[in-house]
Formats: C-alpha cells, sequence, structure tokens
C-alpha cells in the first residue's frame, strides 16, 4: 500500500480546520432565520436600499481604486529606485490600521474643521455623512489591496515584451495597452474583486465618517444592538447571497483560458 | 554607420564602462563575451529600453541617445524570442505595422511575404504561439523585427536556446537574410563559432567593457589580451621568459598563444620551425575532435586531432610524441 507521508496528514487535518472554521460560521448564520422576520426583511425597503447602497458605494470606490493604481502600480513594478520600499510599506500602513483609527484619521482631514473640509463646504460639498465619505473610507481601506495585486500582475507580464513591442515603433502607451493590459487583465480583475469584496465589508471608518446614509454592514450592526441577533440575521443573509453571487460571476470570468507566456 | 562614444550605464550595481564601438552600415557585428558580462544591457541601451548615464549613440550621424525607443528605428530579437502569447503569428508579424500611417503601403506587403519566404513560416499565421516550437518562435521573432524595415537588426543570443539541429538551420537563415536584406545586425553571444559563422567583425567584451574590436580575421589571429586569447579558442597560452624571448622571437617578457588545431603531431622528429618533444598527459574525446594535452618542460601544449588521427599514430597516454608549430603560428598577446 502507498505510504502517505505524515506531513501531508497533517496538512490535511490543518486544511480541514481551516475549511469548517471559514464556512460553519457562515452556514450557521441561516440556521438561525426565523422565516417571519425573513419575509418582512425581504420587503422593507430600508433592508434593500442599504444593500443596493453598499453595493453601489463599492462599486465606485472599486473604479476609482482602479483608476488610481493602476498607473502608480505599473510604476512599482517596472522601476527600481531609492526609497521604493518606503513608498510600498506607506501604500500597505492602511493594512495594518485598526479601521476605526483610519477613521478618525480621515475624519480630522474631511471634517468642516479641517482645510480640505471646510474648502468643499465653502463649495456647497458635504463630505462627512454622506455617499462621499463613505466611498472615500472604502477606497482608504481598499486601495492598498488594488495597489498590491495590480503590481504583481504587471510584474507577471515581461518587461522584454515591451521592449520588443516598442523597437517596433509602438508608443508606450498604446504597448501598455496592446501588450501589458491584455496580458494582466485578469489578474486586474482578481484584484478590482477583492477590493470590492474589502469595500463592501468595510464597516469601522465607515461608521466614523457616515453612520448615515446606511451601508448594510451599519445597518446589521443597528438592527443588532437595538433589536437582537434575530433581526440582524436577515440582513447579514441577504448581504452574504447577493456578494457570493456577485463574487462568483466575476471570479469565473477571471478564470477563464489563460494565455502561457 | 553606427557609432557608440564613451557609453555609460549604470544598473544597480552593474555598470557598462566607456563603451566605443563603430559598427559600418549593413555590417554583421557580434559582441562577444562570458555570460553576466553586460552584453544584453548594451543592446537594450543601443535599443533605448535601459537608461544611459553618459556617452553617445550615433546613427548614420543621427544623435539618436535621447530618442525614445520607438522613435529610433531599431529592432531588438530577444533570446526567448518574446512571441505576444495573446496574438496570433500573423498577428505577430504585423504588429509593428498596425499603428502605422503607411500600413497600406505595398512595400509591406511585399516585406510580409518574402520574410515569410524566407523564412519558411507560412504554413504557422494562423497558429497561436503556444505550441510552436524554439525555431519557429525565433522564426517568427526574426520576421517580426525585420518587417518593419529596421535600420538596425539587434539580436540578444538569437541561437542559445535552440538544439544544435535547428540552431544550424537558424543560422543558415540569418546568415542568408543579412545577405539579401544588408540590415545592420549587432549580435549578442557568447559562441565564437556563431560569431565566426556570422560576423564581419566583433568586438569582445568582459566585465562591462570592450576589451578589443576588430575583423574576424584580426582578433582571432591577434588576441590583445589572455582573456580575448582564451576566448577565440587560443587554447595553449604561457608567458615567455626571459631564457626563452630568442626561442619565441619575441623582444620582451609576454604571453603567447598557439591555438589547438595549428599544432601538428608526429611520432618522428618533425620539420617544422618548432619541433619539439613532449609527454601525453591526458586524452579527450569530446564526440567531434580529441583533445590532446602534451607536456613539454614545464610547459602544457594542448591540442585538438581527430579520433582517426590518434589511430593511426597509435598513441597512448603517458607515451612521449613529436610536437611541432610554425612561426607565424606563435600570436604574441600584448597583456
Amino acid at each position: 500500500m502507498k505510504k502517505i507521508e505524515k506531513f501531508y496528514i497533517i496538512s490535511a487535518i490543518t486544511g480541514i480546520i481551516i475549511l469548517i472554521f471559514t464556512v460553519y460560521p457562515i452556514l450557521n448564520t441561516f440556521a438561525w432565520v426565523k422565516k417571519d422576520i425573513m419575509i418582512e426583511t425581504l420587503k422593507d425597503p430600508k433592508v434593500m436600499n442599504s444593500i443596493y447602497f453598499s453595493i453601489k458605494c463599492a462599486t465606485y470606490a472599486t473604479i476609482i481604486s482602479f483608476i488610481l493604481a493602476v498607473p502608480f502600480s505599473y510604476f512599482l513594478a517596472r522601476h527600481e529606485f531609492k526609497g521604493k520600499n518606503m513608498i510600498e510599506s506607506i501604500v500597505n500602513i492602511p493594512m495594518v490600521m485598526p479601521h476605526t483609527v483610519a477613521g478618525i484619521a480621515l475624519l480630522t482631514v474631511l471634517s468642516k474643521k479641517s482645510p480640505i473640509g471646510k474648502f468643499f463646504d465653502s463649495k456647497g460639498i458635504e463630505i462627512v455623512g454622506t455617499q462621499i465619505a463613505v466611498v472615500i473610507a472604502m477606497i482608504f481601506v481598499s486601495m492598498p489591496l488594488m495597489i498590491n495585486s495590480a503590481k504583481e500582475s504587471f510584474k507577471w507580464v515581461p518587461e522584454r515584451l515591451e521592449n520588443v513591442s516598442r523597437s517596433l515603433g509602438v508608443s508606450h502607451f498604446r504597448t501598455f495597452f496592446t501588450i501589458t493590459f491584455p496580458l494582466s487583465w485578469r489578474d486586474l480583475l482578481d484584484g478590482m474583486i477583492l477590493t470590492w469584496a474589502r469595500s463592501i465589508s468595510e464597516f469601522g471608518a465607515i461608521i466614523i465618517l457616515a453612520y448615515h446614509p446606511m451601508i448594510a454592514p451599519t445597518l446589521i450592526y443597528d438592527r443588532f444592538s437595538t433589536y437582537g441577533i434575530a433581526y440582524s440575521i436577515p440582513v447579514t443573509i441577504i448581504l452574504i447571497i447577493i456578494s457570493l453571487i456577485l463574487f462568483i460571476a466575476v471570479r469565473l470570468v477571471s478564470l477563464g483560458k489563460r494565455v502561457d507566456i | 554607420m553606427i557609432l557608440i562614444e564613451n557609453l555609460n550605464v549604470k544598473l544597480g550595481d552593474f555598470t557598462l564602462k566607456d563603451i566605443n564601438l563603430n559598427i559600418r552600415k549593413g555590417e554583421f557585428f557580434a559582441i562577444l563575451g562570458p555570460t553576466g558580462t553586460g552584453k544584453s544591457v548594451l543592446l537594450e541601451a543601443i535599443a533605448g529600453v535601459k537608461p544611459v548615464k553618459s556617452g553617445e549613440i550615433i546613427i548614420d550621424g543621427k544623435n539618436i541617445t535621447k530618442l525614445k525607443p520607438e522613435k529610433r528605428a531599431i529592432s531588438i530579437c530577444y533570446q526567448d524570442y518574446c512571441i505576444f502569447p495573446h496574438m496570433t503569428v500573423r498577428e505577430n508579424i504585423n504588429y509593428g505595422l498596425r499603428f502605422r500611417k503607411d500600413k497600406e503601403n505595398p512595400k509591406y506587403k511585399k516585406n510580409f511575404d518574402m520574410l515569410i519566404r524566407l523564412l519558411k513560416i507560412d504554413h504557422l499565421l494562423e497558429r497561436y504561439p503556444q505550441n510552436l516550437s524554439g525555431g519557429e518562435k525565433q522564426r517568427i521573432s526574426l520576421a517580426r523585427g525585420l518587417i518593419v524595415e529596421p535600420e538596425v537588426l539587434l539580436l540578444d543570443e538569437p541561437l542559445s536556446a535552440l538544439d544544435p539541429n535547428i540552431k544550424e538551420r537558424i543560422q543558415h537563415e540569418l546568415k542568408k537574410i543579412h545577405d539579401e536584406l544588408k540590415i545592420t545586425t549587432i549580435m549578442v553571444t557568447h559562441d565564437f563559432q556563431e560569431a565566426h559563422f556570422l560576423a564581419d567583425s566583433v568586438g569582445i567584451m568582459d566585465r562591462g567593457q570592450i576589451i578589443q574590436q576588430g575583423t574576424l580575421e584580426d582578433i582571432f589571429q591577434n588576441p590583445k589580451s589572455k582573456v580575448v586569447a582564451d576566448f577565440v579558442g587560443m587554447k595553449t597560452i604561457f608567458k615567455i621568459e626571459e631564457k626563452d624571448l630568442k626561442t619565441f622571437n619575441v623582444d620582451e617578457p609576454c604571453y603567447i598563444g598557439i591555438r589547438p588545431e595549428r599544432i601538428k603531431l608526429s611520432t618522428k622528429n618533425m620539420n617544422s620551425d618548432y619541433s619539439l618533444k613532449g609527454k601525453i598527459i591526458s586524452m579527450i574525446d569530446t564526440g567531434i575532435y580529441v583533445e590532446i594535452r602534451i607536456k613539454c618542460d614545464d610547459k602544457v601544449y594542448i591540442v585538438y586531432v581527430t579520433m582517426n588521427y590518434i589511430n593511426d599514430l597509435n598513441i597512448r597516454i603517458g607515451e612521449e610524441i613529436f610536437f611541432g608549430f610554425n612561426k607565424n603560428d606563435v600570436k604574441k598577446i600584448i597583456k
């Protein structure tokens, strides 16, 4: 009989623990649903609005992060320079910050007492307590994920392919759009999924900047602290299902046939 | 003509120091040197994809040092082919024409047909590159680089990733293409034989510097340093001391080198300018030739002969043998 390596047995055991640890709480949430409260929740416009609002803000945050991160990540992937490590560390700071701290840091910049907040207020643009604040908080916490994934995806495309393209008379810009981007878009899309998922799950920074208008996680917290677990679960389940459907759909696109380089 | 003057490139800890080259229009020029010596960096600096610290690159009187790579009309072909994996072979070859204003010019169609015929790749046009062989990919890379009619073609070790049969075929095709199109070509290689077969002249590179430039014959016959001598296959290199000056016809102590194929063997005393007797200390069969090491006084002479020749002479390791060479086979090495 074929002998199984001990190390693989340990790997299998830890793998099972991790899977149970991840999946069991999510599935168990479904077991706690009460049918009548679920129906009531589905009919509640406040719930559906908050979920729609969450999805909308996360999508805006992802698009803005993508637009900002792609050129910068490309630069990081293609250049070595003094201070690069420091810049990369700075970019990753939001990942290690407690989210409420991130919210407070943003508040010091965006509140009407700060120069930026004051400036926008003078132009009649309110930030704190609006959709803008929600999107800004989402971008702040999820941008590192977009930058890191984009950087890795560009690194995967050999620079020599771009060199060949440029040597054939094609500009840097066109080379990016005809060579680099078509070869890295699946990984960029993966990065966008991560950014979107991180944005939609943000709670700590957002409640500091904008308790209202309510995103779904705030509503869940609000229902939980006001009415208890039974009323927060239906919102949780709707959010899980919608997020999973979107997640799987985009993931299927990004997992399509890859080209070997 | 390509003129490279005092070119310096710095990439991290690696530097190219004061590179000076003079390459005639239409010439096939080889940059020869051991791996890791900066040959490819030099090629990329000429192509404009590596930044130059100082110095100038002048093509036909035009200073291109500060031009973007896409404005230089210099095509580069890499060792690993760099075929665009998301495009068919046809799209790959025509890629450089895609954004040109004159892409409809019939000359490009003519170039396409001519290159397809020369490189025999017409049956591959609609395929994607994933399952193509190394040789096929290198041909596509060449066609892609040549269709745009570059002023200079840069080849970065174009043959080193290919197996011997294919390598020989592509080598012949490269020669044919160069003979027909007469495009100034700079090839980087670590293989002297490749350079010998293809190039009109060569530059020998070592540790970021060009240490000798000249025609193949010149470098082959008169290497200026031990590194060059070693690189062009001069196997017997030794120092001439005061006492041997007269024997080897040199005025001062220096190194001399003798090519292994210039030394003849015999079982009898030989009628050549130098006739010596020594003991065979090793015989290594490389499959194509046999390398024999002969010890004479305190010097070791290396000789290449065929296996048939060894059988005719009927010699073995440990035996004594006569060997000889002529005066003009002994090359003085300056450094």
